[in-house]
């Protein structure tokens, strides 16, 4: 892991600190970030599916289909 | 019920993109057919029977103007009022926008079958995970079956969908409970989606349904099956062979042509062509052909939505939105532009013949007198794109003076809801929950999709910038489709950076956050389908009601022209979301009818039209609405925040 980057700002009664800076990297990006190839085998696709997009893929209704009174 | 007569008679600036008037100021020599600016001009005044939705075409013994403020008007040959006619009207848009999304749906279903048996095999299963989705959709066994097997499986079935006779289209299962429980109470589930349109067009031929109310229940089912259908299937198969949209970076607007390179565009809805014109621009082969003939390489662009598929899977430059496919070939840059279906000018092969521009129809349902037509076949398709793309490479050397705008805009694209939900949570985490908690908390005010075409009645682009500025200005994170999109995009809406320059404090924090702009990209117009699912989620999540007609969630396309906008305007009242219409709307000659759509029609689904020319009030009747619902849910009532100190919290009761 990269070393953490230290920037310094002043708190709102002027006092200067020293917080963590900014993790991302630096310029514009030449590709997209490809998250659905983390899922990599059939396993661990259904396993997203189920808990990720649970909305759709879960065995149990989930959220506000789950209440029993209605809002 | 404002008057949209005051936006017709003066004369208002074509656009408000640098770009888009830098080209206008130029193009002065495409006569006899000018732009489609001039041509509208021409055409005023327009019929005023025709604009109010109150001419009936429908049989021989008319047409029939009916206008019931007139006594001599009151009904037409057959005894039909304008609430009929007017109705009529407008369940065939419904029918004819339906048609376009679904017909599209049916070519990529008939594609992925045949990439899934192998005989298109340029095509490939790239989303593994969503076919899986699919086949849990549709009740197609995963377990060790391969890929292809299951692909097979799900093509046959999604292509039986279409013609679906009797049963409600699966889609349907993936919006709330209540919702459904809804639909099916109002006898409102869609069948197939070829089926619905057969029967509005049975309901609306002469003589038939002549019940406005009745004929808009006909209308809901078709809408419907268009969203919940065709369009949904289009997205799903799309992502499956295509990929998944995730975030991406882009540029966009007429700055993306250059003068030395080879400009190869693509125009139209279809992504199964424009994939492998984007494969074969990239090959070094036909890269080291452009350089033979004196080009630095190959350009690709795309116009309309055939550029936002491309664009939000594979960041490949948009050159525009609707009203920009004439001026792209003004630049007189164009070495080849190719069409498929929906959207494309009829002027576009005269204007092409101005200058060098190769001007190529692809599509046996979508030809042009004038263009050159190369059809394009699935099972051969990067041999067609190849030879389309050689097509530009020899036309390069043809190319006369160009005046290419500087003008282009960095974007982001690729928000389809999945990513979304990733982006909220990560892969262990991924859920809706934390919109939703910043919704409840009041940072977000609510959720707007803005939609929809140009029309040169209105200001290029001002009215998409506008509303949404004015929207992310109060707190509203707005979804985004289609040449709207693109509109937002140019005005640099897209970009991360535009939270802290655009938004409320309250968004801006969560866009900051999150590493997401106020405004996201959620694809082309087809892709309407992904806010459909989106609001399926938030509602799924929980805390924010039980049904799509409780969310703090409206819809607006305020510079809509096709019938499509209608068919997706009226699958979202379906649905339950206040949809609002700018530059007209097509039924106001009809009093009664336009008062069931703008009013009586919030009791049968929970969602409602409305028409607001000026977008700023548009912008004002959203938030309002959006008030109302936040009201409805108990949210708008500030609850004080204490911090419990240690002897707070002794005297807590634990039990």
């Amino acid at each position: 892991m990269a070393e953490e980057k230290k920037i310094k700002r002043k708190k709102f009664d002027g006092e200067e600190v020293e917080i963590v800076g900014e993790t991302y990297e630096e310029g514009v990006p030449d590709k997209g970030d490809n998250w659905r190839s983390k899922m990599e085998n059939r396993e661990q696709m259904l396993r997203y599916l189920k808990a990720g997009e649970r909305y759709w893929f879960s065995d149990d209704w989930y959220g506000s289909e789950r209440r029993k009174t209605p809002a | 019920m404002p008057d949209e007569k005051k936006t017709k008679k003066e004369e208002i600036p074509r656009s408000v993109d640098p770009a888009s008037l830098e080209v206008l100021a130029e193009c002065t020599d495409l006569q006899p057919i000018g732009t489609s600016w001039d041509r509208l001009k021409k055409q005023h005044p327009q019929c005023g029977f025709g604009l109010k939705g109150l001419c009936c075409r429908h049989c021989s013994m008319g047409p029939c103007r009916v206008d019931a403020s007139k006594e001599k008007l009151k009904y037409g040959v057959c005894g039909v009022d304008s609430d009929t006619v007017a109705a009529r009207h407008f369940v065939r848009m419904i029918a004819a926008g339906a048609a376009a999304h679904s017909d599209h749906g049916r070519g990529v279903a008939e594609t992925f079958l045949a990439a899934a048996k192998g005989e298109a095999k340029d095509y490939k299963i790239k989303d593994q995970q969503k076919l899986y989705g699919l086949a849990m959709d549709f009740g197609v066994e995963i377990g060790d079956r391969a890929v292809e097997d299951i692909a097979i499986e799900v093509g046959e079935k999604s292509l039986g969908i279409f013609g679906e006779q009797h049963g409600p289209i699966p889609f349907l299962k993936r919006a709330p409970l209540k919702r459904q429980a809804l639909w099916k109470e109002h006898n409102m589930e869609p069948r197939g989606v070829d089926r619905e349109i057969v029967e509005c067009m049975h309901r609306t031929h002469m003589g038939v349904d002549q019940d406005p109310e009745n004929l808009m229940m006909q209308g809901n089912r078709a809408a419907l099956a268009d969203g919940w259908g065709g369009s949904m299937l289009a997205t799903e198969l799309q992502d499956i062979m295509f990929g998944t949209p995730q975030p991406i970076l882009g540029e966009c607007n007429l700055g993306v042509l250059k003068d030395d390179e080879v400009n190869v565009v693509i125009h139209g809805h279809e992504p199964t062509l424009s994939e492998m014109v984007m494969v074969v621009c990239q090959s070094p082969e036909m890269i080291a052909k452009a350089k033979a003939v004196g080009a630095k390489g190959i350009n690709l662009g795309g116009l309309c939505c055939s550029a936002n598929e491309i664009l939000m899977r594979h960041g490949v430059a948009n050159i525009g939105n609707f009203l920009q496919q004439e001026l792209a070939l003004a630049t007189g840059a164009v070495d080849v532009m190719t069409v498929d279906v929906q959207c494309i000018m009829s002027s576009l092969a005269q204007i092409a013949s101005c200058f060098h521009t190769k001007f190529i129809t692809t599509n046996y349902r979508a030809k042009i007198k004038g263009a050159q037509h190369i059809q394009f076949e699935e099972h051969d398709a990067e041999n067609i794109a190849r030879q389309i793309v050689q097509m530009g490479i020899d036309n390069y050397k043809n190319r006369g003076v160009t005046k290419i705008p500087k003008a282009k805009c960095n974007m982001i694209a690729g928000f389809s809801h999945e990513t979304i939900n990733y982006l909220l949570g990560g892969v262990y985490r991924s859920s809706y929950k934390p919109l939703n908690e910043n919704i409840i908390n009041g940072r977000i005010r609510g959720i707007a999709g803005v939609v929809g075409c140009n029309n040169p009645k209105v200001t290029h682009d001002k009215d998409h910038i506008a509303l949404v500025k004015e929207l992310i200005a109060n707190n509203v994170i707005v979804l985004q489709t289609g040449c709207s999109a693109l509109a937002c995009a140019k005005e640099g809406l897209m970009l991360p950076e535009a939270a802290s320059q655009f938004a409320g404090p309250g968004l801006a924090e969560v866009c900051e956050t999150v590493g997401i702009p106020p405004v996201l990209h959620m694809g082309s117009c087809v892709d309407n389908s992904r806010i459909l699912m989106a609001a399926s989620a938030v509602v799924k999540e929980g805390g924010l009601g039980d049904d799509i007609c409780d969310l703090p969630a409206v819809g607006a396309a305020p510079e809509w022209m096709s019938e499509k906008a209608i068919s997706i305007g009226q699958y979202f009242v379906a649905s339950g979301v206040y949809t609002l219409l700018g530059t007209t709307f097509p039924t106001l000659g009809a009093e009664g009818f336009t008062d069931f759509l703008f009013n009586k029609h919030e009791k049968l689904t929970g969602g409602m039209w409305g028409f607001e020319p000026d977008p700023m009030v548009m912008a004002r009747k959203m938030i309002e609405a959006m008030d109302g619902k936040r009201r409805a849910l108990g949210l708008d009532k500030g609850k004080e925040r204490v911090l419990f100190d240690m002897a707070m919290r002794r005297e807590l009761d634990a039990g």
